[in-house]
């Protein structure tokens, strides 16, 4: 009531210094929401590239194919896919299926040989799952046996042109080695890094040809339609292929990565969190100040009969006005950045160029904003306020009504 | 009524025990005008500070209204405070962010009265006091005797029985500290609140009915008027 009344106007006998310290606080709110927002969306991207471009949602192997990420092996593979993915296409939740051939191969440009990651894609159903038909800058998809897709940065390291010859070298099932030229047919330019320098693909028919794998595949990709419901999926689809496949998601398949993220995600709150402690400084700096030149004012009330208690509530709501309106200002300051990182997208290739942070975005980073997370952090701001503004304050409780009378 | 015993306060200065206050003894009955008249330093304000409980005693006594405030917790203190004595100091105290109106609230919002009845109460208190016209005045936008006539109002209008003032017109030139005076007298007669103030200037005695004269914490004098100016 009154006492609201009278903090309120406290609040506005140093404006200046009111808008110092709210903008003080806003600044360590914005930081901590802004990093939020890239945070979530550099995962989001991340998951979308492994999810468009790597993996799909889920993925079948033969049981004992998946050992750990980045080995590959050709020594389990799913012999006769044709049965299973009948069998996936009966789920009400999957919404496109394709098998997959992926082998390490060194490409071979005559001069320079670069390690790869190859992919055997069927390019008549690749699509239901994957967007590589429609990365295609230059030139056309696959088409002849001997046609390549490459990523651009992988041709631009190569020097490979549209048409130009290649030489892929690579260990078939039973460890022999062979060579195979073939025709750059089209270069593609995804939104996955590691996949523009790093792959290589073709025919699903000149996979399996090439590594004598029969109608064998190492992998059957599955897109669903509510990824909602992936785990319950995952399940159904276990039960019904049987035991001799394994189901993962891609979530499962690329925990190192969310790991990584998880990791970046506590580092970037850490650096938020130090800017709001030098924010938590500055409250408790201004309360403290608010209470050493009111210290006749605090006697003058204390003599009118005044408890403690209320002069207690009068500063904590003074802290906390000024704590919700710098709270509020960062929101609001946070949120805006968040829009344009949203929108526009922050590109970070100017500071760090093309380097591999072992992440699968590119350098620009398209923010989420999760606005849960924004009312927290407002939440936080005030909470924090009232808490560090209670230290200064019981200051002036201590003091005797005939001391603070006193003090000049 | 305040009845003062044997009132002793030592202050300590390092090692040094400095005596404020060596035996005051007096009676004040309930609706006088006394001034409590000193020279500096000779204890008024630890006086005025003991008996309005803002203080406590080395040793003696101070009766107010029949209870021994000596036996009193902090917060019972603070509540006789808040029931029964107003403060006037002599650098006002007002609360600069406030306006007269809300100054002069501030005692009502402890007592459980009704917001409408503490308007008509403010309004009332601050008319008495010749400041119908600047109810929405900040401290700063008025001269210092206004500034005291608003602090008058706030010590008075919770009715309290006792109004100690501690010299209350020192910052105050000659002319606007009679009219403070004046003022005083009449909320006294009209109210018939007691008031108590120090001084150390001769027009401030010329008002008193009584005048306690102090000197080295102790009374010397003891003085009651006829006919008051
Ligand atoms: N808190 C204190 N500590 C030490 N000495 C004090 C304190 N308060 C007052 N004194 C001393 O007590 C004496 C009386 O002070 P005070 O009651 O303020 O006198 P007056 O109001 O008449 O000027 C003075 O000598 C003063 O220096
Ligand atoms: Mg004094």
């Amino acid at each position: 009531m009154k006492i609201l009344h009278l903090a309120w106007r406290n609040v506005f006998r140093h404006t200046r210094r009111t808008l110092i310290t709210a903008s003080a606080i806003s600044v360590g709110l914005s930081a901590m929401i802004l990093s939020n927002t890239m945070m979530n969306g550099a995962d989001k991207m991340a998951s979308e590239n492994i999810i468009q471009y790597e993996t799909g949602h889920m993925q079948i192997f033969a049981k004992g194919y998946y050992r750990e990420e980045g080995i590959f092996p050709l020594d389990t593979i799913i012999e006769e896919p044709e049965t299973i993915i009948q069998h996936v296409r009966t789920h009400r939740n999957v919404a496109g299926v394709t098998e997959r051939v992926k082998f390490q191969a060194r490409v071979n440009n005559g001069v320079d040989e670069l390690p790869t990651l190859a992919y055997g894609i069927d390019i008549e159903n690749d699509s239901e799952v994957f967007r590589i038909a429609q990365s295609v800058v230059d030139g056309a998809f696959l088409k002849e046996r001997e046609d390549i897709l490459i990523g651009t940065d992988l041709a631009r390291d190569m020097g490979f042109a549209i048409g130009s010859y290649l030489t892929v070298i690579t260990k078939d099932r039973y460890g022999t080695y062979n060579a195979n030229d073939f025709f750059v047919s089209g270069l593609i330019n995804t939104t996955h890094p590691l996949f523009d320098r790093n792959a290589v693909l073709m025919k699903l028919e000149v996979a399996q040809q090439l590594l004598d794998l029969d109608h064998g595949v190492t992998e059957i990709c599955v897109r669903v339609r509510n990824s909602a419901q992936l785990a319950s999926a995952q399940r159904d689809i276990t039960a019904l292929i049987g035991a001799k496949y394994e189901v993962y998601t891609w979530r499962e398949l690329n925990a190192a990565i969310f790991e990584i993220s998880g990791f970046k995600r506590l580092s970037q709150f850490m650096i938020a969190l130090v800017v709001l402690i030098i924010a938590a400084v500055g409250i408790v700096n201004t309360m403290l100040m608010a209470v050493m030149e009111r210290i006749p004012e605090i006697g003058t009330l204390k003599a009118m009969g005044f408890r403690n208690n209320s002069i207690v509530q009068m500063f904590v709501l003074e802290g906390g006005i000024i704590g919700a309106f710098g709270s509020l200002l960062g929101c609001i300051f946070g949120v805006l950045m968040s829009l344009y990182v949203a929108i526009q997208g922050l590109d970070f290739s100017q500071f760090f160029g093309d380097m591999d942070v072992g992440y699968p975005i590119k350098m620009i980073i398209k923010g989420e904003i999760d606005f849960l997370t924004i009312l927290l952090v407002f939440l936080f701001g005030v909470v924090v306020t009232i808490l560090v503004s209670l230290w200064p304050v019981r200051m002036a409780t201590r003091l005797e009504p005939v001391d603070a009378l006193r003090h000049v | 009524m305040v009845e003062v015993n044997e009132l002793h306060k030592d202050y300590r200065v390092g090692k040094v025990l400095f005596p404020a206050l060596r035996g005051v003894n007096t009676v004040i009955q309930d609706g006088e005008f006394t001034a409590i008249a000193g020279p500096s330093g000779s204890g008024k304000t630890t006086l005025l500070n003991i008996i309005g409980c803002l203080d406590s005693p080395t040793s003696g006594t101070v009766y107010i209204d029949g209870t021994d405030t000596g036996t009193l917790t902090t917060r019972e203190k603070a509540n006789l405070r808040k029931n029964q004595i107003g403060f006037v100091f002599q650098t006002f105290n007002l609360i600069p962010v406030l306006t007269a109106f809300e100054n002069v609230e501030i005692p009502l919002l402890l007592l459980d009265t009704k917001t409408d009845e503490n308007k008509d109460r403010v309004v009332g208190i601050l008319e008495e006091v010749g400041l119908a016209e600047y109810l929405h005045r900040k401290p700063n936008e008025m001269s210092g005797g206004q500034q005291q006539r608003v602090a008058i109002a706030r010590a008075l209008v919770k009715r309290p029985s006792l109004v100690l003032a501690d010299e209350p017109t020192a910052n105050l030139d000659s002319t606007t500290a009679r009219e403070i005076l004046e003022l005083m007298q009449e909320l006294n007669r009209k109210f018939h609140t007691t008031f108590v103030f120090s001084t150390h200037d001769q027009l401030v005695m010329d008002y008193a009915e009584r005048i306690i004269g102090l000197r080295d914490g102790m009374i010397v004098d003891d003085k009651r008027k006829e006919t008051p100016a």
